[in-house]
């Protein structure tokens, strides 16, 4: 692999990245431009921003990689990915928007009239999001580890160092045109590869079938080819993790905002499923093809075996081309799915810790959108020491735990709390707090390492099938046992979040 | 400022205690909670028939194409399809009564 060509590649994403988002500067002005893109993004250009922020690490290296260890279990994870958004719109999506919340803490604030709760929520925010970004950061320090052989730290602080510029510089407007061209990028990235690859094959047929035979366990279903116990469990709680959990990902709710409609916001979900089961044609193909050509990259987690597939193929100048392409793909995916949840976790951290403590500190002589850029910082800042500290687990792992943690406190706050009235401001914070708990605990322990194996390692590695219920039942039952604590305004929430909104209530939204 | 969020809050429980209201309501949770519950098992059984059913899936339908394979293209396939009906249903089910509840409530006196 020749690291002059695939560094040209990634300095030019680099550099599109910025000038994208400099020019969408120029037209982000207000705190609402920041936060919500002045809800006027069309959905054509939404749905290919929130596919390009959604597709990340984990679903342009880590399913690929996944699948090349794993067997075709692995496959559920981007079945996974795709259905959460079903779930999201049916759902959650539209009555969402109608409550006139800007970030889950805000629709926890005005649902349960309780700052607790709001606080709880910032919290978790803050958890799924840091959980979410340590492995971009792994995978922006795997690509340029493979690339040029530098120590993993160059380039996780190379995505940290962008990252917090773009978001400081531009907030939303300028994200959702970045996002929006990325997307294409990752796609052109992946596909043109195997494009090659198959064309230069007169028979692309003998790729599959030099499957049978010694790799045909690893092409069955739940065939433990990698060694993983109770697949059975293991694919339900992981199914379960995301479906349920994309609802409750900061970065991909905030963006349902971003549309001018209800209307508009499901047009705009139709268009990503398509786009990303298109995206999702890929990553499998590179799996297949590495059992061929690649198949010592099963023992090292598979992570890197899309970007090391093309030189493989083709070494030489091909090989050269086609992998500077796939980098720059992979950087567009670090730089994307980065960015929104620097702006969900910065957004957050602005308005529930910073703001009025800066407020008090500097005695009012600060303007918000500084506020706003502080917190930027501190987003990324925390996601980037953990990652030194931990080491590398599988990217798609630890995505699927960010999402069971998401499944286990955002999902029965958002699904209970728009369509049970006897929900209980005390039942929501233990609801929060006990799936909370029980799912970090679960995640801290796969980090710090996990058990050796049988069930103790099945429960905690997809801890999704357990502590989603738990957290349920928690809400149900404490809601039961407090029915004084249901918030006084549960009529008027209801109305809000049911009626349409074309419809003049007061949904409590800031001036615009 | 008192007196107007009590009467606000009024108004709130009357359109909640509105029989369009709750249709409305009741219409939208027909609907999409037995469609959620009916994909979800449909996810479920694909992995169930591929945990007890090996030799039913691994049969070939042609080349190394297995049932398998097509069940697991066929689920990117419902997935947009249960996503393109729940649009179409919203569109024509939804959207004309929302409408018709927005005229009544902003059609009443303050």
């Amino acid at each position: 692999m020749s690291p002059a060509i695939s560094l040209t590649a990634i300095g030019l994403v680099v550099v599109a990245t910025i000038g994208i988002g400099l020019f969408g500067l120029r037209i982000s002005r207000t705190t609402s431009d920041f936060y919500v893109a002045s809800r006027a993004v069309s959905p054509r250009w939404n749905a290919s921003a929130i596919s390009g922020e959604y597709l990340s690490a984990a679903s342009f290296l880590g399913v690929a990689g996944l699948v090349l260890v794993n067997g075709a279990d692995m496959l559920w994870f981007s079945v996974g990915y795709t259905v959460g958004y079903l779930m999201l719109l049916v759902l959650v999506a539209a009555p969402l928007r109608r409550s006139g919340a800007y970030t889950l803490p805000d629709f926890a604030e005005t649902r349960f009239e309780s700052p607790v709760v709001r606080r709880i929520c910032a919290g978790l925010v803050v958890g799924i999001g840091t959980l979410y970004l340590l492995p971009q950061l792994h995978g922006a320090g795997l690509a340029v580890q493979t690339v040029t052989g530098a120590p993993p730290q160059v380039g996780a602080m190379i995505v940290a160092v962008i990252v917090v510029i773009n978001v400081a510089a531009g907030g939303m407007r300028s994200i959702t045109f970045v996002q929006a061209f990325q997307y294409w990028l990752k796609l052109t990235a992946l596909a043109t590869p195997i494009f090659v690859i198959l064309l230069a094959w007169h028979q692309p047929v003998g790729v599959l079938d030099s499957l049978h035979g010694a790799a045909a366990e690893w092409a069955e279903p739940l065939s433990r080819a990698g060694g993983r116990d109770h697949p059975l469990y293991a694919t339900y709680s992981l199914l379960l993790a995301l479906c349920f959990g994309t609802m409750g990902l900061p970065h991909v709710l905030v963006r349902f905002y971003t549309n001018p409609d209800g209307r508009a916001a499901r047009r705009t979900t139709v268009v990503v499923l398509a786009l990303l089961g298109l995206f999702y044609l890929f990553p499998p193909m590179y799996a297949v093809l590495g059992r061929t050509f690649a198949p010592d990259l099963v023992g090292a987690g598979g992570d890197t075996v899309v970007l090391e597939l093309p030189g493989r193929v083709f070494p030489g100048t091909t090989g050269d081309l086609l992998g500077a392409l796939v980098a720059a793909g992979a950087f567009a995916a670090f730089l994307s799915t980065s960015s929104g949840l620097t702006v969900a976790i910065a957004g957050v951290i602005d308005q529930d810790l910073l703001r009025s403590r800066l407020h008090r500190w500097t005695g009012g002589d600060y303007v918000a959108v500084n506020s706003f850029r502080i917190a930027a910082l501190i987003a990324m800042i925390v996601p980037y020491l953990a990652f030194t500290v931990t080491g590398a687990l599988s990217l798609a792992d630890t995505v699927g735990l960010a999402f069971a943690l998401a499944a286990s406190t955002f999902c029965p706050l958002l699904v209970l709390g728009i369509w049970w009235r006897r929900m209980s401001t005390t039942g929501a914070a233990a609801g929060l707090v006990v799936g909370g708990i029980a799912a970090s605990a679960a995640a801290l322990v796969n980090v710090a390492g996990a058990p050796e194996g049988g069930w103790p390692r099945a429960l905690v590695g997809q801890p999704a099938a357990w502590t989603m219920p738990l957290a349920f039942l928690t809400v149900i039952v404490v809601s039961k046992l407090t029915p004084h604590r249901i918030p006084a305004g549960t009529a008027r929430s209801m109305v809000r979040l049911h009626t349409p909104e074309a419809v003049d209530v007061d949904r409590g939204l800031p001036s615009r | 400022m008192s007196d107007m969020r009590d009467s606000d809050l009024t108004s709130y429980r009357d359109v909640q205690l509105s029989p369009d209201f709750s249709e409305l309501r009741r219409r939208f949770r027909r609907f999409v909670f037995p469609m959620t519950a009916l994909f979800l098992v449909w996810y479920f059984v694909y992995v169930l028939l591929a945990d007890y059913a090996h030799g039913f899936m691994s049969q070939k339908v042609g080349g190394n194409i297995t049932v398998a394979l097509l069940f697991g293209l066929g689920q990117f396939v419902s997935t947009f399809a249960i996503t393109m009906i729940y649009v179409r249903w919203a569109d024509r089910r939804i959207d004309p009564d929302a409408e018709k509840l927005r005229h009544q409530i902003e059609g009443e006196p303050q």
